[in-house]
């Protein structure tokens, strides 16, 4: 049983791991940043 | 009454107009001490007496409204344009009351734009130094508007400020000067061609379009009865206009401002004497970053040791805490040492902040471009490309839109080439960790070896970007021609809550931004590690058994080889094997074959790949120092991690364009594909070149 429950759990961390990096590498055209949201300058670095 | 007021910061560059904005807003937007900072327009709200909301909005400096460069256009553009969302109802011209006769050109020509303006006169607690004194109601009078006299250091007159703006209505529109004194003919014609239309702002976008040629506005010409003059014509008649403005401007002056030179101390001749001089300035500058460089390493080996056996104790304690499984080893090998590779190098790229931070605020970085100015043209740089290339130790992207403030676009488009060849602060993690493998500690007249290598490191990636402009230079069919002059800001004592606040903010987006990539790699990472197709990697146990059935070996080595059988046999370790070829030449092995792939994503993830790797392979747990240290070279035998790999591996990172968000940002300031991918391609492989010249020559 607990076995399952693990197993089950690294797959959804591994869904999130990959969509993820889906997200934050499809070439999407950033916007222009606002103040309003503490976007830091350096956000898109990493 | 519900609208909000908008209400834009202008003026000319590095007056203040950001520090405004933050004690306005109360937000936290960068500030430092050299002219172009700010490159996008950034906004907030501020809350004014008597409940009224006010939408400010900080805009890059211009020295006037015949803009230039990109980010001088944005403020025209918005000023020119009553049907923009953000067209101020209010214009607050901030100035610097050192500066004020050159800043209150753009003030009158605001003013001649018919648009509400105040005129704030920042930096109030430089007047005692210099000897100003300053009659307000005068000025007032003369230039037909409200003045707060403002320092945000001392956080002086932002209250008054705010009751200026509420009070916006009550301000003259009367222009300063008569646009049409500047051609009286010319003007009357415009007058009659559009009788509708404020002259000065007709004047402004036909002027606009002949200093900067991507405007799209053809509706002047499209005027048949009306003659625009030649390019040349114009470009004098604003001269003209210039000239004009000063004359007023020394008019107002003249009464409005004294200034008593006996008691203006004057250091910052003294001091730029010898910070500029043709030998002391360059001198003075290496044993900064020497110093820097030591400091690096003297003050961040104990915190730095202290956290890498913390993620130790945390990983083996989540290994005998939680109930074993799948996501417990998940943990403890995978995210566990990938997040340690991450946070183990707080405390250096604190420090190195903490060094930008100050020589940026203090004024010292704008002197640092004057001595470089010179040699940079030779490289086809104008003095402005340093900015990019010194704020590129921090990151490549804010350097690269940093370059916006250079007008001439060949210039610009090779400081945005070149750019990412210096040593940003992803680059430290990979350089930290090598060096204290495979160079020796000691020392040379105090200085360690380990940071002199640092050092040369960092003089690597900037001689590469030297080097790579003067080749693009002779390359680039591109015509153009420079005038430039760096403007020197004064100096400053660096203030605490600016840089305290730099460094925690630029530290905590490294730490999330690369945290948040490593988390994801390391999940990724150590499923393909941890599992494996066919026999050789399920029957593990088995075939380590029977191999090593007369070798009497303890049940713990046992383990070990297994470890390291499935991981060779796992997902991973199959693609690792297959790009090995390519870079055994270099020195590597295939664990590093992975880290150097997936630090394409970002290149500091490179440690707390090592790391994940190295920890589902083996079954004790160790600091990734350790590790690294005590890997073995799978052909040759011995440490991996030698002089010559470690030499070899410190050159590719040194010149590898491993950033996808560079590209990224590449393609958006260049408009074309074609940029960052040449950029990719020549950048990695002379990296390879280098490295694998490197190796063989050292190994
Ligand atoms: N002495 C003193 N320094 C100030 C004051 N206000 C701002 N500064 C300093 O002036 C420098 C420039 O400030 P910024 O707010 O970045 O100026 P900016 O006009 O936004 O500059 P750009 O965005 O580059 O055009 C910084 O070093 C500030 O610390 C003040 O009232 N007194
Ligand atoms: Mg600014």
């Amino acid at each position: 049983m607990n076995e399952i429950i693990q197993t089950i759990l690294v797959f959804i961390a591994l869904g999130l791991a990959v969509s993820f990096m889906i997200k934050k590498f499809s070439w999407k055209k950033p916007k222009t940043k606002k103040a309003f949201s503490d976007a830091h300058d350096c956000d898109k670095c990493h | 009454m519900s609208k909000q007021i908008n209400v834009a910061l202008i003026g000319n560059p590095n007056t203040g107009k950001t520090s405004v904005f933050n004690a306005l807003t109360g937000l936290n937007q960068k500030v430092g001490n050299y002219p172009g900072i700010t490159v996008e327009k950034k906004e907030g709200i501020c809350k004014l007496p008597r409940g009224v909301k006010a939408h400010i909005i900080d805009l890059p400096g211009t020295y006037s409204l015949n803009a230039s460069s990109l980010d001088e256009n944005v403020v025209i553009e918005l000023l020119l344009n009553k049907n923009d969302k953000d067209f101020p109802d209010v214009a607050v011209v901030v100035s610097d009351v050192e500066n004020l006769k050159r800043n209150l050109l753009l003030f009158t020509q605001i003013k001649d734009l018919e648009i509400p303006a105040i005129l704030v006169i920042n930096m109030a607690d430089r007047m005692r130094y210099k000897g100003i004194s300053l009659d307000i109601p005068h000025l007032e009078e003369q230039l037909n508007t409200k003045i707060a006299l403002v320092s945000t250091r001392k956080k002086n007159g932002i209250v008054e400020l705010k009751e200026l703006i509420s009070n916006y209505k009550d301000l003259s529109t009367t222009p300063c000067m008569n646009a049409s004194e500047i051609d009286r003919e010319y003007f009357d014609n415009l007058r009659k061609a559009f009788p509708n239309q404020l002259l000065y702002k007709l004047w402004l976008v036909i002027t606009q379009d002949v200093n900067f040629g991507k405007t799209d506005r053809n509706e002047i010409d499209a005027v048949a009865n009306f003659k625009t003059k030649t390019k040349a014509d114009l470009k004098r008649l604003q001269q003209k206009e210039t000239i004009k403005r000063y004359q007023f401007i020394n008019n107002t002056l003249k009464k409005g401002q004294t200034i008593d030179l006996n008691t203006a101390k004057d250091l910052r001749i003294k001091l730029d004497r010898i910070l500029t001089h043709k030998v002391w300035g360059y001198v003075i500058f290496f044993v900064i970053l020497l110093t820097i460089f030591q400091a690096i390493y003297d003050w961040s080996s104990v915190p730095m040791d202290f956290i890498d056996s913390s993620f130790v104790s945390l990983s083996e304690w989540t290994k005998n805490g939680l109930p074993e499984g799948a996501f417990t080893s998940l943990l403890a090998e995978g995210i566990i040492p990938g997040l340690g590779g991450i946070v183990i190098f707080i405390p250096q790229i604190a420090f190195l902040f903490l060094f930008i931070s100050v020589l940026e605020e203090s004024g010292y970085m704008s002197r640092v471009v004057f001595l470089m100015d010179r040699g940079m043209r030779r490289f086809g740089l104008s003095g402005k490309s340093i900015v990019p290339l010194i704020s590129g130790t921090a990151c490549a992207i804010p350097a690269i839109m940093a370059t916006r403030n250079i007008e001439n676009w060949k210039e610009r488009l090779i400081t945005i080439l070149v750019t990412p060849f210096t040593t940003c602060s992803a680059r430290l993690p990979v350089y930290l960790i090598i060096i204290s493998l495979v160079i020796p500690e000691g020392r040379f007249l105090g200085l360690g070896y380990q940071a002199m290598t640092l050092m040369l490191l960092y003089l690597i990636g900037f001689g590469a970007a030297l080097v790579s402009a003067m080749i693009l230079n002779k390359i680039l069919k591109i015509k153009s021609k420079t005038f430039f002059v760096v403007e020197m800001p004064n100096y400053k004592l660096p203030l605490f809550k600016n840089v305290v606040l730099t460094v925690i903010e630029k530290t905590k987006a490294f730490v999330f931004g690369a945290g948040k990539i490593i988390l994801a790699i390391s999940i990724i990472l150590w499923f393909l590690a941890s599992y494996g197709p066919g026999d050789d990697f399920n029957k593990a146990e088995e075939i380590i058994s029977t191999e090593y059935a007369n070798q009497n070996l303890t049940e713990d080595e046992v383990n070990e080889h297994v470890a390291s059988y499935k991981l060779e046999h796992s997902f991973l370790g199959i693609t690792g094997r297959a790009i090995e070829p390519a870079i055994r030449p270099l020195g590597y092995d295939w664990k590093i074959g992975i880290a150097l792939v997936s630090s394409f994503a970002a290149r500091e993830v490179f440690v707390g790949t090592l790391a994940t790797i190295y920890s589902v392979g083996s079954d004790d747990e160790e600091t990734i120092k350790n590790r690294m240290a005590g890997e073995v070279n799978p052909i040759l035998g011995g440490p991996l991690f030698t002089f010559a790999s470690g030499i070899s591996l410190l050159l590719f990172y040194a010149f590898a364009m491993q950033c996808m968000s560079t590209l990224a940002i590449v393609q958006r300031e260049t408009n074309s594909w074609k940029w960052p991918i040449l950029q990719l391609v020549i950048m990695s492989g002379f990296a390879y070149l280098i490295a694998l010249i490197a190796f063989q020559l050292l190994k």
